[in-house]
């Protein structure tokens, strides 16, 4: 039943939220706000919730309303709910309702992704996570950014769907996540289709290059609430997919696809690190930037190697945690000074010194500091790629993450350091309420940098052999 | 019984004709009663759609007892069963949602004249549905088509007129093509019967014979390449009119061509005969959509957008199998909740049934009439196929049917179809939540509150249905 009300609390909860008046926007900022702290306290205190499953189709497969828990999703749900109450915090501006029903409505939806057990239901809530998204983007710009996120996505979902279908055909049922003994049915010949149908799909959403060019421009346009949990938490869909889709049910079709995929991923790291080098747009480097690191997760799933895959999942949660402070701190940049070109922005450090340490906290996680979060995903999956063979591609690997440095470095530099400019608005620090969303975050990706072993060790001992791990 | 009298209709026949018969008599009732109310009172209206509404009520439920009957009625003329029952609701549902959506059609003294037409139409619809031969589909789709020639015209504008003709023309031809390959397949079997001509060996003339009986066929579903009249017609006829055309002859059409390739065309040959028909589905999935890319008006973007939904359902059909039947009649059902939902906002934003509703209008929706605006969402969400609506559900079914029985290239262009047409329901989405100026935008408001039923119960409907898809199971067998 709570994973049930995990789904379906934040969904009603921000329909509700149309009910208020749209003036209400304190009100629509803490009750959202409420809701995900909710939502995170419950899953916190009860990591081992019983499964919730209703009969949805008896033809031609069986399909179930069935959440709940396998290894991976209880820490995606946890990350998730603690960006978006981070997200929430943030909300500001006169669309305030409206950004903060949408992001509780993006919470359930996503929620339900992760706590699928049933393919068709994981389809289901794929494609209903478009639509939050959607309506703020259809809102705000001249419609391009919508348009390209809705069509490329929608394209992936809808490849998803078939490759459901015939999943479903084939196996006999779809309610198969995390069960073990359903997977033997399905064929070479299906099967390759079945992968290329989900692989597009995850590939699209995650995004991997050369299907990225939605994402620059969707996370240049979203308020930065929205996009501090869809380029976190939405980004990690389409790998949560490999790991828990793809390994158990396709595994042939993964080994056969490595190739491909490292080939892919590899592009994504450096050409990602490479554009991020040369952006002027703050937001934009932080695009690019997760377009490098996420190439890096790709590469751990397709390895084959139980430890990468430990470290995709560190670096799936620690990922999320730093590209959000990144973003909240960039929204916070953006809203002061009314630009993210860093030719104009500088010297902002003098006088908004919180500012300026929240964004190099953010910072020095990307790139890798030892201690943080980043760092300890990186080497895990390093280390998993060069012991399971892959040497070359763990070199060429290492490279853009040395570039990591340098351009993280360089839009902090920018932003912050230097003289004051004068033609830039004074404005106030962060506030403590803009603290208080970012300190949860850090106090996550400090922790996890510390003590990735906690991740890895309920992973093992939750009978992580979709993960690998014994 | 002797066999003189064997031949002879008993009372169990016209007991199976008895939903049918209500529909079809209910205007007589209308219409002798309306001569007794004064010309210019208000209660004229009322009166008709009233009573057609009682009608329509004690018709469904008395066809809902009838369920689990299996009766060849009038010598296999006319088929009781789940099949023609389940057709027949979908018929009457959607002819309640067009009374409800118009308060009447036409001016009020027109309004008993019209509402007849509409129920002798609907009764077309449910004799297609329940047809077991040759005859009994030429007689329904006749009996459906003269209505709606007269109603296509009711309208004062001039391109109502040239939509009435234009359909009137073009619909007798395809009435043409149906009779000749009837005539043809009569010719080639000696029998009208679709039971016989299951049985009967495949020649040349039995094969052109389908051919032409499916195109007709294909014209009353709008299936591309035969649809070019559907925009047309649709724009030129009054609102409600177009609703019901948009679900109620795609209902009697998609009945007859169900049974006619499920059981009426020989074993084993069927799917060779048939592939044409699959084919025209795949182009109306593509075309249908591509041109509603470029609509600006309602009723036009609603037409292409119907010819497209219909070549999914088409699709579930191939390969003929007992799944991709039910999932074709569940689809059919999710359909017409969308459809007609979306028909009555439009309706419910203009203020004369008649008038022309662009795209435009629809900006900034979601501020000035949020449930509006939401239910909108909601019938163009599920239209594009997108959960939480039957649009979903339903499209997964019709995927897994048309795999699991071969035909995975239409499953493709099923996908392919379904993301060209996002971008035409999401543009509507899109305008609806973009921040405007309310000062540039006309915002009229329907005089008429009963489109907001028509609205509530297509939302849950919608919704519902996708949440727990109730596939009908008694549709099988379908001729005696």
């Amino acid at each position: 039943m709570i994973v049930t009300a995990f789904v379906l609390g934040p969904i009603l909860a921000g329909l509700a939220l149309y009910g208020r008046p749209r003036r209400a926007s304190n009100a629509a900022r803490g009750a959202a706000a409420v809701v995900a702290a909710l939502v995170f306290i419950v899953a916190w205190a009860d990591p081992h919730a019983p499964d919730a499953s209703l009969r949805w189709l008896s033809r031609p497969f069986t399909a179930a309303f069935h959440l709940g828990y396998g290894p991976v999703s209880y820490w995606l749900v946890l990350l998730l709910a603690l960006v978006t109450f981070s997200a929430a915090l943030v909300v500001r501006g006169p669309r305030s309702r409206g950004i903060a029903a949408q992001l509780l409505v993006l919470q359930g939806a996503m929620n339900g992704l992760f706590l699928a057990k049933d393919v068709l239901l994981f389809a289901l809530f794929w494609d209903l996570m478009l639509l939050p998204v959607f309506l703020v983007l259809a809102e705000r710009t001249r419609g391009r950014a919508a348009w390209k996120y809705l069509i490329y996505n929608l394209a992936g979902g809808l490849a998803l769907l078939l490759a459901t279908a015939a999943f479903g055909v084939v196996a006999g049922t779809t309610d198969a996540i995390g069960n073990t003994a359903a997977h033997a049915g399905i064929g070479a010949t299906w099967g390759a289709w079945i992968f290329a149908g989900f692989a597009l799909a995850f590939l699209i959403k995650t995004p991997v290059f050369p299907f990225h060019t939605w994402m620059p421009e969707t996370y240049a346009e979203l308020p930065p609430p929205m996009v501090a949990v869809v380029a976190a938490v939405q980004s990690k869909a389409g790998l949560y997919g490999f790991l828990v889709i793809g390994l158990p049910f396709l595994g042939p079709q993964m080994v056969q696809a490595r190739p491909l995929m490292f080939a892919l991923g590899l592009c994504a790291l450096l050409y990602g690190a490479y554009v991020a080098l040369v952006e002027r747009d703050a937001k934009r480097i932080v695009a690019y930037s997760s377009l490098s690191h996420l190439g890096l997760i790709l590469l751990a799933v397709f390895s084959g190697s139980a430890l990468a895959y430990a470290g995709a999942v560190v670096y799936i949660i620690a990922h999320g945690l730093f590209s959000a402070v990144l973003f909240i701190a960039l929204g916070a940049v953006e809203e002061r000074e009314e630009t993210r070109d860093l030719a104009r922005l500088g010297g902002l450090a003098a006088r908004n010194p919180r500012l300026a340490g929240a964004l190099m906290l953010g910072a020095l996680a990307a790139l890798g500091l030892p201690g943080l979060a980043g760092f300890a995903g990186e080497i895990l999956i390093l280390t998993g790629l060069y012991r399971a063979g892959f040497t070359w591609p763990a070199v060429i690997a290492l490279l853009p993450i040395v570039l990591a440095a340098a351009y993280m470095l360089r839009a902090f530099q920018s932003i912050m350091d230097g003289p004051e400019r004068p033609d830039l608005p004074q404005r106030r620090d962060l506030t403590w309420l803009e603290g208080f969303a970012v300190a949860p975050l850090v106090a996550g990706f400090v922790w996890l940098g510390v003590d990735p072993a906690g991740v890895i060790a309920t992973l093992t001992a939750e009978g992580a052999r979709v993960v690998g791990l014994r | 019984m002797s066999s003189a009298f064997a031949n002879f209709p008993s009372s169990a026949d016209y007991v199976a004709l008895l939903p049918m018969g209500i529909v079809a008599c209910t205007p007589l009732v209308i219409l002798f009663l309306d001569l007794f109310v004064p010309t210019s009172s208000g209660i004229r209206r009322g009166l008709a759609v009233g009573v057609a509404i009682v009608g329509l009520v004690i018709a469904g439920l008395v066809a809902a007892q009838s369920y689990p009957h299996d009766y060849a009625a009038f010598g296999g003329a006319f088929i009781e069963g789940g099949f023609s029952i389940v057709f027949s609701e979908i018929v009457i549902v959607a002819t309640l949602a067009t009374l409800l959506l118009s308060d009447g059609i036409g001016r009020t003294d027109q309004v008993a004249g019209t509402t007849a037409l509409l129920l002798w139409s609907a009764s077309g619809a449910m004799l297609m549905a329940g047809a077991g031969n040759l005859l009994t589909v030429f007689l329904g789709l006749e009996l459906l088509s003269l209505g709606l020639y007269c109603l296509c015209a009711i309208s004062a504008r001039s391109t109502a007129r040239e939509a009435a003709l234009k359909y009137l023309i073009l619909s007798s031809m395809a009435s043409g093509f149906l009779i000749y390959g009837s005539a043809l397949l009569f010719g080639a079997t000696g029998s009208v019967a679709f039971a016989d001509l299951a049985r009967a060996a495949v020649t040349p003339l039995l094969a052109l014979g389908a051919g032409l009986f499916l195109v007709g066929i294909a014209f009353k579903l709008s299936l591309v390449p035969f649809h070019a009249w559907t925009p047309d017609v649709y724009e030129g006829a009054p609102l409600p009119v177009t609703a019901f055309m948009s679900v109620v002859t795609k209902a009697g059409a998609l009945a007859v061509f169900a049974r006619f390739a499920y059981a009426a065309l020989p074993h084993g040959q069927a799917g060779a005969i048939l592939v044409p028909i699959w084919i025209c589905a795949a182009l109306s999935m593509l075309i249908g959509n591509l041109a509603a890319l470029a609509q600006t008006d309602m009723k036009r973007l609603l037409a292409y957008s119907g010819i497209a939904q219909v070549g999914y359902i088409v699709a579930a059909f191939a390969g003929t199998s007992t799944f991709g039947l039910r999932y074709a009649v569940l689809y059919l059902a999710g359909y017409t909740f969308m459809n007609l939902g979306a028909f009555a906002v439009v309706e419910l934003m203009s203020r004369d049934g008649d008038a022309v509703v662009s795209v435009a209008r629809f900006a900034g929706l979601a501020y000035r009439r949020p449930w509006l605006a939401a239910a909108m969402t909601l019938f163009l969400v599920g239209l594009a196929g997108l959960p939480p609506t039957i649009g979903f559900t339903g499209k997964i079914l019709i995927l897994a049917a048309t795999t699991g029985a071969g035909y995975a290239w239409l499953a493709g262009v099923l996908i392919v179809g379904t993301a060209i047409s996002a971008y035409v329901y999401f543009k509507i989405v899109r305008a609806m939540f973009v921040r405007i100026d309310p000062a540039h935008v006309r915002d009229e408001r329907s005089r008429n509150a009963l489109p907001w039923i028509a609205v509530g119960v297509c939302a849950v409907l919608t919704f519902a249905l996708g949440i727990v898809p109730l596939t009908p199971s008694n549709v099988l067998p379908l001729v005696k």
